[in-house]
């Protein structure tokens, strides 16, 4: 692959999984949920396409049903695991994933168990590399400006804050007639949804889906980027993904010009730990601190206050 | 036509397993208020260093479970005293320390990955299989069992009638209680790491002798671990000895269901999650309310 195609690549590996991110972000960011499980509902929408696409469905369908079935999925799992303190909720959403992994891997009859089954591009291929992955792009950073608009008008409305009222103090926001499981199920559904568009997106651009794509090392990875890039912050998740995302292309280029004396897939899994703990140690707010709020009557307020000031100051 | 005795007898077998692997974790899920994630990888840990002092260096079996146990007791101890500590000292959420577990679970993970390969080991040391009425026992499950047994009647001893015991106890129910009753707290938290984690270690040998021995042989045995430390109640050694039994009497009386019913029998790790699951909707708790002097 020349460099350029390379780049492209590791774009669209960019736009899929800054999707996701946003969605953790949603979840974890502003509503405080631990989503342990993410890989289950990115799994669900990949697999959702995967099969929606043999049957012949046109690709936006697709994706939209690849988002409902995961959102359907977030739902069910969140009715009762919502009620739950955050550590039971990882363990129960992260075992969640496991067991949707395993289902696929011993089902082969339904997506071809371990060995996976191919998927249908939505783009065909037109003679060229480059332009494949550039018509990816196009969709994919497409789906990506809508999830961003989604959830960053989502956090800066009264909804938003409300949430963010939940994650700080539950009993309080309860107090003010905030639903808690209400709000935390639908921050959940809607997170779950974007992590299955981006599955779609992501079993259509590799052209196949199987079980190992889906190890419980996803959701690690996502919460590598939300972590690092400043959780709560929607421009911060995305600094983290492509952090993320070069740094794990970057040791793989490494790799075929260094001779390293460990298997640099294993190094890079070691790093990727060393990495995180290193954020959660001297950084836990990551790169971007949390995104202020914005609103109309804020900006009044702002300005109201420089009026006086200036006025006081002639 | 299936023999029940025998599933009786697998279900001592594999809850005795799961039991010694358990009880590090509830332990110090209780004393630390957090899940650790890398406990999968300190069974593995135990694994190699038991492999590689059985096999390789031809030492034998009670001197690989000693060393593995020291090892990986240590590693343990240093992964607290390293990484959580500082940061719940920090003031770390919950979610911070199940993210930085799961990390160090992933470094130690393809640390041994790196340095011992993935492709699985087995020990070679044969053990005397024998039939008792219509049951087949080898003498590796014996081991097992016996050495579970032994721990229950070692920790029950350590609990109730040391003065250590003493400290865990009121550690785990009030630190700051017991922290004002001049319980060196976190001494006590030291050693409740350093021996769940030699524990896991025991458990990650067991395992490998008697299936394989490769970089996941932790992480293929956390689902029930942690179905077992819920359903016996987070830091509750009585409720853990009953829920492991629990969980290996249904896991092997679903292997035979799941065998009636054509279905694939890696459906037995599901088994423990469709308990944890119910636990975590029905009791949270677990059975802690059966065993309140725990």
């Amino acid at each position: 692959m020349g460099p350029l195609i390379y780049s492209c690549d590791i774009i669209v590996y960019i736009g899929i999984f800054g999707i996701v991110c946003l969605s953790l972000n949603l979840e974890y960011g502003f509503a405080g949920l631990a989503n342990f499980g993410k890989v289950a509902f990115f799994l669900t929408g990949a697999y959702t396409y995967a099969l929606l696409s043999q049957i012949g469905l046109p690709f936006y369908l697709c994706l939209i049903a690849s988002a409902l079935i995961s959102a359907i999925f977030g739902l069910l799992v969140s009715l009762p695991a919502l009620r739950l303190r955050a550590d039971y909720l990882a363990i129960a959403v992260l075992a969640f994933g496991e067991i949707l992994r395993l289902i696929m891997k011993s089902e082969k009859w339904l997506a071809g168990g371990d060995w996976g089954m191919a998927v249908s591009p939505i783009f065909p291929y037109m003679g060229s590399y480059l332009l494949y992955r550039l018509e990816n792009i196009g969709l994919v950073f497409l789906c990506l400006f809508l999830c961003f608009l989604v959830v960053q008008l989502l956090t800066n409305s009264p909804y938003g804050r409300a949430m963010r009222a939940i994650r700080e103090d539950e009993v309080a926001a309860e107090a003010l007639g905030k639903d808690r499981s209400r709000f935390k199920a639908q921050a959940f559904m809607l997170g779950s949804a974007m992590a299955g568009l981006a599955g779609g997106l992501y079993a259509q651009y590799l052209q196949y889906v199987l079980p190992g794509m889906f190890m419980p090392m996803v959701t690690f990875t996502v919460w590598i980027m939300v972590l690092l890039g400043g959780p709560a912050n929607n421009w911060g998740v995305l600094l983290g993904a492509t952090l993320v995302e070069i740094f794990d292309r970057g040791t793989n280029i490494v790799k075929d010009y260094i001779a390293l004396p460990v298997d640099p897939s294993n190094l890079q899994y070691i790093l990727f730990g060393a990495l995180i703990i290193f954020v959660l140690l001297f950084r836990p707010r990551g790169l971007l601190k949390e995104s202020a709020i914005r609103t109309k009557a804020l900006r009044l307020a702002h300005n109201a206050r420089r009026a006086v000031k200036n006025k006081g100051s002639q | 036509m299936v023999d029940w005795l025998q599933v009786l007898f697998n279900s001592c077998v594999t809850g005795s397993l799961y039991l010694i692997a358990a009880v590090g974790l509830t332990l110090t899920y209780g004393l630390s208020k957090f899940p650790n994630f890398a406990h999968a990888e300190f069974m593995t840990l135990g694994a190699y260093v038991g492999y590689f002092i059985a096999e390789q260096l031809g030492l034998g079996m009670p001197l690989a479970f000693l060393f593995a146990f020291l090892v990986t007791g240590i590693v343990g101890f240093l992964f607290y005293r390293g990484i959580f500590q500082p940061l719940a000292k920090r003031g770390a959420s919950i979610i911070h320390l199940m993210v930085a577990s799961i990390a160090l679970g992933f470094i130690l993970r393809h640390s041994i990955g790196a340095a011992c390969d993935w492709n699985p080991l087995y020990f070679t040391a044969t053990w005397p299989a024998f039939d008792v009425g219509s049951v087949r026992v080898t003498g590796l499950w014996l081991q097992l069992i016996f050495t579970a047994l032994a721990l229950s009647l070692a920790m029950h001893f350590l609990l109730m009638n040391t003065k250590i015991g003493k400290a865990i106890r009121a550690t785990s129910s009030n630190p700051e209680l017991a922290l004002a009753s001049g319980i060196n707290v976190d001494r006590v938290i030291w050693i409740i790491w350093f021996v769940g984690a030699g524990l896991a270690a025991v458990a990650g040998i067991f395992r490998g002798a008697d299936t394989q021995v490769w970089p996941m042989t932790g992480w293929d045995m956390i689902l029930p671990v942690f179905a077992v430390t819920i359903l016996g109640g987070i830091g509750n050694f009585y409720g853990a000895i009953a829920a492991a039994f629990i969980i290996g009497l249904a896991e092997n009386i679903g292997v035979v269901a799941l065998i009636g019913l054509g279905l694939s029998t890696t459906y037995r790790i599901g088994i423990a999650f469709v308990i944890l699951i119910i636990t975590l909707i029905v009791k949270p708790q677990g059975l802690a309310m059966l065993f309140r002097r725990g």
